[in-house]
């Protein structure tokens, strides 16, 4: 499914450019869920915005392929139609397009980047409710504009809500456990385990293992300093929750 | 220049602000143009349902010195469209007097579209009772320098003023907008809600002051001017100003100019929109804000055609692409 091999990141900064990413190397095959567990700085969210196609970062060396297809080569959008979907840590507010009208327009360019027929009013609306129903989101919410004064966890069901409607087939989520209380940790998790299946693949990114207590991973991977230190099964987090991360960085190091 | 007509000059009464004399300054034999007046008054508690339509076409070669004035008496409610179009190159000299009495309610909307070469300068003096309500809105999309100034003087309590509007600007084109609010009566409020979009290398003017006399405590005034470029060769040029010398009000201002964010535009190509699609989607929500203001659903069908129109054109021409992306990574 998702390969991602010697993949190298750099950001510009004022002092020239900073290598953030230094050669990840992952494999997630079709229908697992994989971990990846670091501490602040350690290239998490650069990870997501590189594989989402993020401008602003450059992408120095390796590769990363979705079913065999070259994703570094794509634009955002191409990718997002190619079955790749980041839920963003920080979901941003789009003042004055509505939700639905939003999710309308989203669903509807995937489709016709992939030449499928544009969905009709009516099949839009019943998907919508459907999905909403299943995260528990009102149908008020729909009518506001996108993430403008949401919540924390309303920002955060609204996320695995794209991701549920436009069913991809990689999906990245990035610290999506944070600024959530356990209610809403609860309803987020249960909305990506509804989506697990033999043919989709996830990648979750989180600093605490709280959120892999309700996401079981099949492989957990212990990020530092751009670099994967140590990958190990679902036991790896609860180590790591015990020990704390110094003493992985330390034993790498 | 044979053109000026000494009467339809600024007084001091109307230009308070930064007032030159020109009826001294000019001579009386350079001017002779003819005046285009047109009033319309409205008595004491009339309700008009109906808009008045009134529109200005400006002909080439000419100058044109209009006087628009608009009374409403105690109670009376009116919504004017005031529209501007033309051919060829022209001057529009305007002189615009409302009055809007108590409890008198005015919507004032000014569609301006004049043409390329076309001059229309506007200096507009509004003068506000008790409760009163002058509610405008200008969407300038014509001209090639354009300059609405508008001095407005709240002499009632409670009275509400809004002012909205936005400049879709392209070309050589020059949109001024100039603002002196002055709040004489306590507990009124007055908003000020301008956004321009420039393209090519088209100059826009946002200048606005709040005047808050000693008398007028619990003013409540507000401002807000936000412009994007589009283009490298476009420019913004605003200045805010409050002076205030009561000291129970509220009072705040906000500017900004740039580039369409970038945050924004990624997360919905993260969701499939392409980068023109994108763009235009949050270039006509920023648009829509002020359109909402009009408050008439007619009205706002109508300007958001317009404003589509020109977004359509302006979007389509650019096919914007790794030309803006280079763009706005040359502006970090």
């Amino acid at each position: 499914m998702i390969k991602i091999k010697d993949l190298k990141a750099s950001v510009e900064t004022d002092d020239g450019a900073v290598e953030i990413l230094k050669g990840i190397s992952l494999d997630i095959p079709a229908g697992e869920v994989h971990a990846i567990m670091g501490p602040n700085g350690s290239g998490k969210s650069t990870l997501s915005y590189v594989l989402a196609g993020r401008d602003e970062y450059e992408v120095t060396g390796g590769s990363v392929t979705l079913d065999g297809e070259d994703l570094l080569e794509l634009a955002p959008e191409e990718r997002a139609a190619a079955g790749m979907f980041l839920a963003f840590q920080y979901p941003v507010e789009i003042p004055g397009v509505n939700m639905s009208m939003f999710l309308k327009t989203s669903i509807n360019s995937i489709r016709k980047q992939r030449g499928e027929e544009e969905l009709n009013a009516l099949s839009m609306l019943k998907l919508m409710k459907t999905k909403c129903r299943e995260l528990g989101i009102s149908d008020d919410m729909m009518k506001r504009a996108v993430n403008v004064g949401f919540s924390g966890g309303e920002k955060k069901r609204n996320e695995v809500l794209q991701m549920a409607m436009l069913d991809p087939k990689f999906c990245v989520l990035d610290e999506t456990d944070s600024g959530l209380d356990i209610d809403a940790l609860k309803i987020v998790a249960s909305g990506v385990n509804a989506m697990r299946s033999p043919d989709k693949s996830f990648l979750i990114i989180t600093h605490y293992q709280r959120l892999l207590d309700y996401i079981k991973p099949d492989v957990v991977h212990i990020l530092a300093d751009g670099k994967i230190i140590k990958t190990g099964g679902p036991e790896l987090a609860q180590e790591l929750e015990d020990k704390g991360y110094a003493e992985f960085v330390g034993e790498a190091a | 220049m044979k053109a000026l007509k000494l009467d339809n000059l600024p007084t001091p009464k109307v230009e308070e602000w930064k007032y030159t004399n020109l009826p001294r300054a000019i001579s009386a034999d350079l001017v002779d143009a003819p005046v285009q007046e047109i009033t319309i008054h409205k008595t004491r508690g009339q309700i008009c349902g109906q808009a008045e339509d009134i529109l200005f076409t400006g002909e080439a070669g000419a100058l044109h010195s209009l006087r628009l004035k608009i009374i409403l008496e105690e109670g009376a409610q009116l919504t004017v469209l005031e529209r501007h179009d033309g051919s060829g190159a022209y001057w529009k000299n305007m002189v615009t007097e409302i009055e809007v009495g108590a409890h008198a309610r005015l919507n004032h909307i000014r569609l301006v579209e004049d043409s390329g070469e076309g001059v229309n300068t506007n200096m507009v003096h509004i003068t506000q009772g008790a409760d009163s309500l002058y509610n405008g809105f200008t969407l300038n999309i014509g001209g090639k320098l354009t300059r609405h100034e508008i001095h407005a003087e709240i002499q009632g309590q409670n009275a509400e003023l809004h002012l909205n509007g936005l400049n879709l600007l392209a070309g050589q084109q020059h949109g001024d907008t100039t603002i002196l609010i002055e709040h004489q009566a306590p507990h009124s409020q007055s908003n000020q809600f301008y956004r321009s979009l420039l393209d090519d290398n088209a100059r826009g003017v946002f200048q606005g002051k709040v005047h808050v006399h000693q008398i007028a405590q619990k003013t409540d005034a507000y401002q807000l001017s936000n412009a994007i470029l589009l283009s490298q060769g476009a420019e913004m040029d605003t200045k805010p100003e409050l002076e205030i010398y009561a000291d129970d009000v509220k009072c705040s201002h906000g500017a900004t100019t740039g580039q369409l964010d970038e945050e924004p535009l990624f997360y919905l190509r993260s969701r499939g929109l392409s980068e023109k699609a994108a763009r235009q989607l949050l270039i006509e929500a920023f648009v829509d804000d002020v359109v909402e203001k009009i408050g008439d659903e007619e009205l706002e069908a109508r300007v958001s055609k317009m404003c589509r129109q020109w977004l359509g054109g302006v979007l389509s021409i650019h096919h914007k692409g790794s030309k803006d992306t280079k763009f706005l990574k040359e502006n970090k």
